[in-house]
């Protein structure tokens, strides 16, 4: 999320809105917030069923998997990092400028 | 000398064995990267979900975005962990 919040003023620049989203309950995601600096909302997916939906909730964490999705503006799904993949965002950094050219 | 040849071989198929062996438990010791369900491509299924501003719950939902932004949904595993 830390990376995310780095890249907060390119994404924005891109027209990119950023959402974290957890299991945790909307106060915990709001006290780990603050804790690290996010400015963007943290949301809360109590209970998981977002998180099943999309297919990525893994029973060993009782949590989800660590995935992050780019989203068109025409709701279709542009990109996708998976795991460890998921961690650094550059490339959605990237995806998103690249896409602001191509307009 | 034909001996020492033949148990050169040996040696060399032994080698090649060893090696092939920890070859395949270094791929299984890897998880298997499980495919996503929702591929690219694909419309991304909506969503409305809570986050709290420090004085109210606020709802966000994916949809509100249609036509005006494109959205980073990051998933992570649990709050106060690195990434």
């Amino acid at each position: 999320m830390k990376a995310f919040q780095q890249n907060l003023k390119k994404l924005e620049a891109a027209d990119t809105q950023v959402l974290g989203v957890s299991m945790d309950s909307a106060f915990a995601n709001k006290a780990f917030a603050d804790q690290i600096g996010v400015t963007f909302p943290l949301l809360s997916d109590w209970g998981g069923e977002v998180t099943r939906h999309y297919g990525i909730y893994l029973d060993k964490y009782k949590a989800p998997r660590r995935v992050n999705f780019l989203i068109g503006k025409d709701g279709k799904i542009l990109e996708e990092q998976i795991d460890n993949d998921a961690i650094d965002p550059t490339k959605i950094v990237d995806a998103c400028e690249r896409k602001k050219l191509s307009r | 000398m034909q001996r020492k040849s033949r148990s050169t071989l040996v040696l060399g198929c032994l080698l090649a064995v060893a090696f092939a062996g920890s070859h395949a438990r270094a791929q299984a010791s890897k998880p298997p990267a499980e495919p996503m369900k929702i591929k690219v491509g694909e419309v991304a299924p909506d969503f409305k979900l809570n986050y709290f501003d420090g004085s109210n719950l606020k709802e966000v939902s994916l949809s509100q975005y249609r036509g005006k932004s494109n959205v980073v949904v990051a998933f992570y595993i649990f709050a106060f962990t690195g990434g």
